[in-house]
């Protein structure tokens, strides 16, 4: 706990339609809380270039299903994260790239758009770092809102802090 | 894969990148996630940051020795700009100046 945490994935082949990319839904109160601090998206392999939107939004349940996929600690001495790879988005677990987005209402926290030949790289400002209380009925999500085109080859993830 | 002469093949990520074209003039990392230079040379950041808020720079995932705000591609080269201004990346492909 109280360390750096990534939840990310390369070469990865996206599901044709819209896809949550990463979810993380924080543990059960008392426990740490998530501040989110980096989230990225690109295509590794030279796919036509198009446009595409991107989303970072909270969900509640019903969550998507998942691939299941454990946060790894940014620094090897950190204990491991509290959460814990799952299917279900359940609170307390992490995954990716749904296979099914869920019933759940998501609100969108941050909406952007980007060339696929760049890819798309958020790194808030100390203000504006995105933060998932424990016990939060909702989940973070990452998310593509529209299918890429291209499924294969990407590459995602985010970082955040447990304190 | 097999891959064609022409591509632009560098490492970001630990993932190989192939593009057709180099980045276009005045694209900024961040908000983009990549550049590649001409040679294929893949820029991103890492996930070190020094005492000023800067990020260190890997160019094809190897740490350049750079801290940067935000790399940027501008008529074919690779700029930096951080608290001491601009540097830029030399045409010998070996410091930023």
């Amino acid at each position: 706990m109280a360390g750096g945490y990534s939840l990310t994935s390369g070469s990865v082949t996206l599901a044709n339609q819209a896809v949550t990319l990463t979810f993380v839904n924080p543990a059960a109160a008392p426990n740490v809380d998530l501040e989110f601090r980096r989230f990225w998206v690109g295509q590794s392999n030279n796919m036509a270039p198009v446009n595409l939107r991107v989303q970072i939004n909270t969900q509640v349940t019903a969550f998507p299903t998942l691939v299941s996929a454990t946060p790894t600690k940014l620094f090897g001495s950190d204990a491991a994260s509290v959460i814990t790879g799952n299917t279900t988005g359940a609170a307390g677990t992490s995954g990716i790239n749904a296979s099914a987005e869920g019933a759940g209402a998501k609100t969108v926290i941050w909406a952007d758009v980007f060339g696929s030949s760049n890819g798309w790289l958020l790194i808030p400002t100390p203000e504006e770092t995105i933060e998932v209380s424990a016990g939060a009925a909702h989940g973070l999500g990452f998310h593509l809102p529209a299918a890429p085109g291209t499924l294969t080859a990407w590459a995602f993830g985010c970082v955040w802090l447990e304190r | 894969m097999s891959d064609d002469d022409h591509l632009l093949i560098g490492r970001a990520l630990g993932q190989t990148w192939r593009r057709e074209n180099k980045t276009e003039s005045y694209v900024v990392v961040p908000p983009a996630l990549i550049i590649t230079d001409s040679d294929g040379g893949t820029w991103t950041f890492g996930t070190e940051f020094n005492t000023y808020g800067e990020i260190n720079v890997l160019r094809n995932d190897v740490d350049t020795g750079e801290f940067a705000q935000r790399i940027e591609y501008r008529g074919g080269v690779v700029k930096l700009f951080g608290r001491g201004g601009w540097r830029s990346f030399s045409r010998n492909r070996r410091h930023f100046i």
